[in-house]
């Protein structure tokens, strides 16, 4: 045989091979056709329901919110009273006096209680901004998906008459109710050396 | 308090709310709000406020560029500005610090650390 031909037999093999890889890899990608469409619909899915934890969480906190500034602000009207009461019944009276002062101290340890309680709701802000992080991540993950159906033709299926109005995302990524990267000790030593 | 007004900048209703009624409960009982830098720079332009306390990460304009936009105007350079913010990165910390707040606090607060920050701010 000759060169030519033994050329010729050898391109036509690795041709013969490259198509077969070329078909295999269409292939692959129309197996993978259909988890990225239901990606590109479960990924926004899964954004909206943090946004909607997020806002429920945030409504629920300050519902929270108005009722231990109202329960403070009766506690507070039941100690006025009870002082004013205190005010009107005879000083030499010991045992209703001491009755008053007991009811009053436990009112204004309801009061404090109260305070603590709204406090600990700083704890939204901070798993807000968790959410929001979240939330971030799987709009980028969103994009490369729209990225990858646009390379290899795949129909995306995200109607593309209605495009989702994102929304402006402020977070901190570090964001944490428990381990802070830095702790208030050392910001305020942080703060000494500066005015040093 | 008499005439002590003071500035509270968060995008969270719920941080607003939890500091205004720290402030109240600590004597400061003249206080208004704004949801980011840009609003809170809206407020200062029609009332007299007397110190700042901001948070970091906001939309609009956030802590950091509102601080420094206060410390280019001739009439805010001395205002005192506290941080209050989630961010504990060292980093950010110092970035702050050179933006021109007078001190920081990381989230989330006690009000006793609020209470004694302010202070200690009118107090230098």
């Amino acid at each position: 045989m000759s060169n030519s031909s033994n050329l010729q037999q050898k391109l036509q093999t690795e041709i013969v091979e490259l198509t077969k890889s070329i078909n295999d890899i269409i292939s692959n990608f129309k197996q993978l056709k259909n988890p990225i469409q239901e990606s590109q619909v479960k990924v926004p899915m899964a954004t909206n329901q943090l946004d909607k934890i997020s806002e429920q969480t945030e409504a629920a906190t300050n519902h929270m919110l108005d009722l231990i500034e109202n329960i403070s602000i009766r506690e507070e009207e039941v100690i006025k009273g009870l002082n004013e009461i205190k005010e009107l019944l005879p000083k030499d009276n010991e045992k209703i006096n001491n009755l008053i002062n007991g009811v009053i101290e436990k009112t204004n340890v309801n009061v404090n209680d109260a305070f603590t309680i709204m406090n600990a709701l700083q704890f939204q802000d901070i798993t807000a901004q968790q959410m929001n992080h979240a939330a971030a991540l799987l709009e980028e993950i969103e994009t490369k998906l729209t990225q990858i159906c646009q390379v290899f033709g795949i129909d995306s299926e995200t109607p593309e008459e209605e495009p989702r109005d994102k929304k402006e995302r402020v977070y901190d990524p570090h964001a944490d109710l428990y381990e802070k990267k830095t702790e208030q000790q050392v910001v305020d030593s942080m703060f000494d050396q500066g005015k040093k | 308090m008499g005439d002590f007004k003071i500035l509270a900048v968060d995008d969270s209703p719920t941080m607003r709310r939890i500091i205004i009624n720290t402030l109240k409960r600590a004597g400061y009982q003249d206080v208004i709000e704004a949801q980011d830098g840009k609003d809170a720079l809206a407020k200062l332009k029609v009332e007299k406020v007397n110190f700042v306390i901001t948070d970091w990460n906001m939309p609009e304009m956030d802590g950091l560029t509102f601080v420094a936009t206060l410390r280019s105007m001739e009439e805010y350079k001395n205002l005192p500005v506290l941080m209050v913010t989630t961010r504990s990165v060292k980093e950010d910390i110092m970035e702050a610090m050179k933006a021109g707040v007078n001190n920081y606090i990381v989230k989330p607060f006690t009000p006793d650390t609020l209470k004694a920050k302010i202070e200690q701010i009118l107090a230098s």
